[in-house]
């Protein structure tokens, strides 16, 4: 059952399902032909194309079902930065390595460096969630009125 | 007719993408004029995907008949999902993932028509 608290989807979380959504198609679709038309090519940037695509299948579907998956999208997202960073720099500095293209290749550089950006703002995103649901949490766990003494937080000016 | 169907969903897209980012800044929801333009665009898309599927045969590279073949079949699939997602969402980032939706599907439609104009 879906945690009503660390919703997703909602609000600019709808947008990055859409742009997870549409890369994931991409890199499954490439991925897909890659390792059809011969895996022997270039096994190590077919492997990382499917590896990306499987990532971003996961993080789109972690967007939007929010729950316990926001966990898991974290470390998809997080997977998906080391990535295009490292196979990134990897394209430049052994491009022997890479006769063919990645979705990570030259930092995502193919898809407009969208791979580049956008583990940052589903990171960004988890965590707002995240965070948003941790505090809602505790605000049932302790009324606002029932007084909470060094909880960091500054309540509503007295009028009194 | 491949070609000339390709630049009118590109452009009935375009036009959506435009719609719908207008309606963000408007802070409006989805109406029943956008859903209407929507259809007509996955309704070339699915023209496409059947005289392309139809015509695959004239392109001779194998890499290259893949690619659109998959382009041909993602496709139809942008507006369906990101339709069903703007429905459900009543804040403005829902017609801010329509426009996305949009621009995807006419940067994928220009990128099937590079493919096919260096065959035909």
């Amino acid at each position: 059952m879906p945690d009503p608290t660390r919703r997703a989807l909602g609000g600019p979380g709808v947008v990055l399902v859409v742009v997870y959504g549409v890369l994931a198609l991409a890199a499954t679709g490439r991925s897909l032909l890659q390792i059809l038309s011969g895996f022997d090519r270039a096994p190590l940037a077919y492997a990382l194309s499917a590896l990306a695509a499987a990532v971003y299948l996961l993080a789109t579907w972690c967007l939007a079902r929010g729950g316990k998956w926001v966990r898991v999208g974290t470390w998809a997202c997080t997977v998906e930065l080391v990535g295009v960073l490292a196979v990134g720099a990897a394209s430049f500095l052994v491009p022997d390595a890479f006769p063919d293209k990645t979705v990570w290749s030259h930092f995502g550089q193919g898809y407009g460096f969208v791979p580049l950006v956008l583990p940052v703002l589903g990171l960004l995103w988890f965590r707002k969630v995240e965070r948003e649901a941790a505090a809602a949490e505790q605000a049932e766990a302790s009324p606002p009125d029932a007084g909470q003494p060094g909880s960091g937080r500054t309540p509503d000016a007295p009028t009194a | 007719m491949i070609e000339p169907l390709t630049y009118v969903v590109v452009g009935l897209a375009t036009l959506l993408f435009v719609g719908s980012v207008y309606y963000a800044v408007k802070d409006r929801l989805i109406d029943d004029r956008l859903l209407a333009l929507a259809a007509l665009v996955e309704v070339g898309l699915l023209v496409l995907l059947a005289l392309g599927l139809a015509n695959l045969g004239q392109i001779t590279d194998s890499t290259e008949k893949a690619t659109f073949a998959a382009y041909l079949v993602s496709l139809p699939l942008i507006p369906i999902s990101t339709a069903l997602l703007t429905i459900k969402e009543k804040t403005r980032w829902a017609m801010g993932s329509f426009a996305v939706g949009a621009f995807a599907v006419a940067v994928m439609a220009l990128r099937l028509q590079q493919i096919w104009n260096a065959y035909a």
